[in-house]
């Protein structure tokens, strides 16, 4: 990937800012695998991943009149990228909440507690896919804050800013989704021993 | 002994907390303390970051191709939407406004008591200053509730369709929670916890708003129209603008003199 220097960087923005779908698509083979990036930790599979580095992409190339030319590009659309990603969750959830009649919390619960036994559980694999599941279960605004925490390595601030939350719900995120995986994983925490 | 309890101690395995030489002494000298960190990390250690699909240089050329054809119209930019007639006639209204409160308040020092008076009239110049700040303020919450009720109203009656787009009413929300944090903010420190309480739950919808899919199916506008409703919140907006209005429009309380 060609790496642009600052001045190049500022150009090439804002060009795109005046509708200039070449310089747009520098853009775009500038940060594409980055984006793709968070949006397969966020969503953690390839086909929502791919969805959401699509419209990640329009949504930015939309608002781009509203992004203010002395902040960072990338800051910028990461920021829609975590938001997109929440976005697509959130329709997921609701198509699933209406085919599925117990709440969240309760498919945790149900998981822990009917799940096969930790002894029939063996290697990283089936850890791994509990861990999956658990996270599935997962409120979207829950999985991306832990996701950005945990995966990314953000503070608490960044991810308020990037989901748009006071510090306050967004630390909060992260203790409830903890809290969950911590439940959902308690029969698989002593394969690690 | 103080205990740390879970969240502290959430925060201090992601490196976040405070006082993290105490806690980490805490947990060397607290058999309890120590056993539910080590159960905590252990649990978190197992969550392993996914392996990200590898993407070559040219998927960036691929991701182009597959959006290039379906770019959308950008948006005005973020100034432009200052200049809409409907602002211009806020932001004016409110400039003359201000303009009648600093003539008020010139005319109240060029025509100043005797000086025997000067302590009534420092105090009542105070109690002017305080009053006319606080209608201010209640007519900025007034206009920032009238202004918020239209929003909530264009979401909960949005038309039906297979899709409903929402994206005007988003934008519009998104430039009310700045000020509504604001608000809530001063009201809090004002004491004033009916306007507090309003404002933080109008906060909470006017988020959901903005960071929902700005294009909804009906099943999706349901359960924002639900929410709406179940808190009331249309309700306690309106209730709180009248109340706001009557206390912006009532007559001072007579001041004490001496």
């Amino acid at each position: 990937m060609e790496q642009m220097d600052a001045s190049d960087a500022a150009a090439v923005l804002a060009r795109a800012r005046q509708g200039d779908g070449e310089a747009f698509r520098a853009l775009v083979e500038q940060h594409s695998r980055s984006v793709f990036r968070l949006a397969h930790r966020m969503t953690g599979n390839e086909q929502d991943a791919e969805d959401v580095v699509q419209e990640s992409f329009l949504r930015a190339y939309r608002q781009l009149g509203r992004f203010e030319s002395r902040a960072n590009f990338g800051t910028w659309l990461y920021r829609i990228t975590a938001n997109c990603a929440v976005d697509l969750m959130r329709s997921k959830q609701a198509r699933h909440d209406q085919s599925r009649a117990e709440p969240l919390d309760e498919a945790t619960d149900q998981t822990t507690s009917t799940g096969p036994d930790p002894e029939r559980m063996a290697g990283s694999a089936e850890i791994q896919q509990r861990v999956a599941q658990a996270l599935e279960a997962l409120s979207p605004l829950e999985r991306a804050a832990f996701t950005l925490r945990h995966y990314e390595g953000r503070s608490i601030d960044e991810i308020s800013r990037a989901l748009g939350l006071g510090t306050s719900a967004a630390k909060h995120s992260v203790f409830r989704a903890v809290k969950k995986l911590r439940v959902a994983l308690e029969p698989v925490r002593g394969l690690q021993a | 002994m103080t205990h740390y309890n879970e969240d502290e101690l959430i925060l201090y395995y992601y490196g976040e907390a405070r006082r993290r030489a105490d806690i980490e002494h805490h947990l060397d000298t607290c058999g309890e303390c120590g056993k539910a960190y080590r159960q905590l990390a252990g649990t978190l250690s197992l969550i392993a970051a996914p392996e990200v699909p590898d993407r070559d240089d040219r998927y960036g050329l691929e991701v182009w191709q597959r959006i290039r054809h379906q770019l959308p119209l950008q948006d005005a930019p973020f100034w432009a939407t200052w200049f809409r007639w409907d602002r211009l006639a806020i932001a004016g209204a409110a400039a003359a406004f201000c303009v009648v409160v600093l003539a008020a308040f010139v005319a109240g020092r060029l025509f100043q008591r005797p000086a025997t008076d000067r302590p009534a009239v420092v105090a009542a110049s105070v109690d002017t200053s305080t009053e006319a700040n606080s209608r201010v303020r209640l007519a900025a919450i007034g206009d920032h509730l009238e202004r918020s009720e239209r929003v909530l109203l264009d979401v909960v009656n949005a038309h039906d369709g297979k899709q409903i787009d929402v994206s005007d009413a988003q934008a519009w929300a998104s430039d009310l929670v700045d000020a509504n944090r604001l608000y809530r903010e001063a009201a809090v420190r004002g004491g004033d916890t009916m306007v507090a309480d309003v404002l933080d739950q109008l906060e909470r919808n006017l988020q959901e708003i903005v960071h929902g899919p700005s294009s909804l199916t009906p099943a999706q506008l349901d359960q924002l129209r639900v929410r709406i409703d179940a808190a009331a919140l249309l309700f306690k907006v309106r209730v709180l603008h009248d109340e706001l209005r009557e206390r912006e429009t009532a007559p001072a309380p007579p001041r004490k003199t001496t």
